[in-house]
């Protein structure tokens, strides 16, 4: 079991917790770009070197490192992180034609430099790892979390999921047809009949440990799984359901990972219609725009609901009539390939 | 052109290409040590320095230790670039 | 288990290479254009991709030589394995790959598709490196968890450990689980603007070392629980692993060696193992002088006197993601046959360490094998396989 005490996020949106939870920051130049703190705790002999999705990554975990007294691992996902580093250096090799060359960016680009600064940082010797599997790269992270709490219950882990918009990256997948190539408002994202998605970045961390005292949420399982087929994936749904969900109980929430492409939505219908009559469906893509870890993200918002009970109104694609929430389901998938089922409850 | 000058442009060029976001240019005193202590740099900085002092002032400098020598702080950069330079 | 390298394209030719003391490493590269080309000594497959593409029948577009050196050495494996294609699809079959290169072997490609300068080339998706894997899940069908891993020198180490821990908690019936990496232009020059490059055959543990030569390369393996085998043939088991950090510097250990030290200890711990119950040690043995001086120490601290220990980095050059993989490998081939392969180039101790490195070919009883992998960002990793 694994039990989340704090968590901390860097998005294109406000705290939750703020006043203004109806707010919606809208897109600029058809980018949900992430609304970044002033990384106080990073010192600036790093911080300089750093990439945004390494300062988001790092900046979201260390002010939930210092409340910590000892942490036993640092656990991250980013399918992307250090990419644009990456394209820097190799814009040199093309540049200056493998001449003499500033070896900075290609030490940044590695996918494992944020839990590697982060150790730098915190001096911290326990397990560290980066998961980059892509739209699963998060949920691997949340799943090797759960599996060291499993054989170490009086551990506690930084575990965190992060990528940002880098430009080359964008350019990238901009060819490939995954972004919207109209222009639209992230307000009217799952109104839209087309493909393509809109892109966001964001990083969000959660401090982890074995223990129900004083715990905001707990993740109680996770499966994930690659298919194209969408009645797979719902028949997989339904014994993850099966299988996880205490005997007598229902889901009450499910968090979707609906995105406005329109190839992406037949899973979300399919998977919807396993849910009860007053089960709320509630979407937050609109809000963090769609990438590998945008799952980090949605599993940040659940833990406010969990411990809120508040949700703002403008998140709800259904809003049903139960309104407590302890039972919360996400479901995600990116591109359509790479799914993923959290459950996560507040007992 | 001028050592007083060229101290004064070696220290703009050293904040841009290390990204020195915190430093401004007065920060930097000539005969203060540039790694370790002082300005704290690093092994990947002193590599960068290399190259920056290749493409800028067109030196070769091969062996890293003996481009740490050079590195000690501004005075021996400056010193060092002024006999050295083909740009 | 499957393998591919410089010294051979099966278990069995690598096997034969390493008995022989054979070295792959040459002053060779004609994969791609570079300036390095014949200049600086590589570990190169012997395999051009278009070869790769006609033996393995593979006519998706966008694939990568890391994609296909994976799927080479995969193929080797699940073979050897005898697992049914039924099993490979089943939902607790989990495959975990490590890569550290991805799809930037193509480096005109990625240029051209990052700056926009093309309307986008067949290599679109293939650029990170969980195209690997992924190619490989559409190539077999595989239903079960499926991830990829980046911890640079160590990620393969980790897919091992990972793919361990999935099957110890329930997730996995069974774990494919290795890594793959192939030479690329980015990874050259990287190092290379690091000064930790040697333009000489690398001589892991020599006083005299200059750096490391890069490799290249896939290895596999499958991992099973004991009461699943029912008869099959078992080269070795897995009994320990440990996953720390060093916590210095971004791209070199500390003089200490903290991390390489409590990764070495804690496998140990979970083997139940004491430290002399260690009869050989796979090294990571680059041939950089912060790597071997390092790790040097991190032995000399735990062992006190370090058992017989060698780096297969002068045969095969540094495979970064592969390397705990293959060397995974290479350790339970030690088990299996009962002996030990050298460490080639070797002339002199390091003064500061003092410690000499298996330098030739031989027999001898081995229980237990003890193989290291660190990487930048501190990332260190220790495994421990025993006979079976």
């Amino acid at each position: 079991m694994l039990y989340i005490h704090q968590t901390y996020c860097i998005s294109p949106q406000q705290d939750l917790l703020q006043d203004d939870i109806e707010r919606i920051n809208e897109v600029d130049d058809k980018k949900l770009l992430s609304i970044e703190p002033s990384y106080e705790k990073i010192p600036p002999g790093i911080l300089r070197r750093m990439g945004k999705s390494i300062r988001m990554g790092v900046g979201a975990a260390l002010p939930l490192m210092a409340e910590s007294n000892a942490i036993d691992g640092i656990i991250m996902g980013s399918a992307n992180a250090g990419m644009d580093d990456c394209v820097k250096f190799l814009n040199q090799i093309v540049q200056y034609e493998e001449g003499q060359l500033t070896p900075g960016s290609f030490v940044q680009s590695t996918g494992n430099v944020i839990a590697g600064q982060l150790a730098l940082i915190s001096k911290n010797k326990g397990y560290n790892i980066t998961h980059i599997h892509l739209g699963l790269a998060f949920e691997n992270a949340l799943l090797d979390a759960m599996m060291q709490l499993n054989t170490n219950p009086s551990n506690a882990y930084l575990v965190g999921g992060v990528d940002e918009i880098s430009p080359f990256h964008y350019n990238i997948e901009t060819l490939a047809g995954s972004y919207k190539k109209e222009d639209i408002s992230n307000k009217n994202l799952y109104g839209s009949d087309t493909e393509g998605c809109i892109v966001g970045e964001g990083a969000a961390t959660f401090m982890v440990n074995g223990s129900a005292d004083g715990a905001i949420a707990n993740v109680k399982a996770i499966s994930t799984l690659h298919s194209t087929d969408k009645d797979l994936v719902k028949q997989q749904l339904n014994l993850f359901l099966q299988k996880n969900l205490p005997v007598g109980s229902t889901v009450d929430l499910f968090l979707s990972g609906e995105n406005g492409d329109k190839r992406t939505l037949p899973f979300y219908e399919a998977n919807e219609t396993l849910l009860a009559d007053d089960t709320s469906i509630v979407r937050y893509k609109h809000m963090t725009g769609d990438f590998a870890t945008a799952s980090a993200l949605g599993l940040w918002y659940a833990c406010q609901f969990a411990k809120t009970q508040q949700i703002p109104t403008q998140m709800f694609k259904k809003k049903a009539s139960k309104t407590i929430y302890h039972n919360i389901l996400l479901y995600n998938n990116f591109k359509g390939l790479q799914h993923s089922f959290i459950l996560v409850s507040n007992f | 052109m001028e050592t007083a000058a060229l101290k004064e442009q070696l220290k703009k060029q050293i904040i841009e290409f290390l990204n020195l976001i915190s430093v401004k240019p007065e920060d930097i005193k000539d005969d203060e040590p540039l790694f370790g202590e002082g300005l704290g740099l690093d092994s990947i900085d002193s590599i960068e320095l290399i190259v920056l002092l290749g493409r800028e002032y067109g030196i070769d400098i091969k062996d890293p230790k003996e481009g740490r020598k050079v590195l000690t702080n501004i005075n021996t950069m400056a010193a060092y670039i002024e006999e050295h330079r083909t740009k | 288990m499957g393998v591919v390298s410089a010294i051979g394209n099966s278990v069995a030719e690598n096997h034969e290479a390493l008995k022989a003391a054979t070295c792959g490493i040459q002053y060779k590269l004609d994969l791609f254009p570079s300036k390095y080309a014949g200049i600086l000594p590589f570990g190169q497959v012997h395999i051009s991709n278009e070869d790769l593409l006609k033996t393995l029948q593979v006519t998706d577009l966008g694939v990568t030589r890391t994609s296909l050196l994976a799927l080479y050495a995969l193929n080797q494996a699940l073979a050897d394995s005898g697992i049914s294609t039924e099993t490979i699809q089943s939902f607790d079959t989990a495959l975990i790959g490590a890569n550290t290169v991805g799809g930037m072997c193509l480096t005109d490609e990625l240029y051209n598709d990052a700056n926009q300068k093309t309307d986008g080339s067949d290599y679109l998706g293939s650029y990170d490196c969980a195209s690997v894997n992924l190619f490989l899940q559409k190539h077999f069908k595989i239903n079960g968890i499926i991830n990829t891993i980046n911890t640079a020198c160590s990620s393969s180490a980790n897919a091992i450990m990972y793919g361990a821990m999935l099957m110890n908690n329930g997730y996995a019936k069974r774990a494919i689980v290795g890594g793959t990496d192939s030479l690329a232009k980015f990874t050259i020059n990287g190092f290379n603007a690091l000064h930790i490059l040697s333009n000489e055959i690398c001589t892991p543990f020599d006083e005299g070392r200059k750096g490391l030569n890069l490799g290249e390369g896939a290895a596999w393996l499958i991992l099973e629980k004991e009461e699943d085998i029912k008869g099959r043939k078992v080269y070795a088991e897995l009994t320990g692993y440990c996953n720390t950090n060093d916590a210095y510097h971004p791209s070199s250990l500390s003089d200490e060696g903290d991390g390489p030290y409590l990764s070495m200890q804690g496998a140990l711990k979970l083997a139940n193992l004491t430290a002399d119950k260690i009869d050989f040690i796979n090294a990571h043995g680059t041939g950089t002088e912060n790597n071997d001086q390092v790790e040097s120490r991190a032995m000399i601290r735990l062992f006190e006197t370090p058992p017989a220990f060698a780096s297969t980095k002068g045969s095969i050059g540094h495979t970064l993601g592969a390397a705990g993989a293959i060397e995974a490998v290479y350790s339970i081939l030690s088990l299996v046959h009962q002996e030990v392969y050298p460490n080639l180039h070797f002339n002199n101790p390091i003064t500061a360490a003092g410690l000499t490195p298996v330098t030739t070919y031989k027999k001898m009883p081995v229980n237990h094998v003890m193989s290291n992998s660190f990487g930048f960002g501190g990332n260190c990793s220790s495994l421990i396989f025993s006979k079976a």
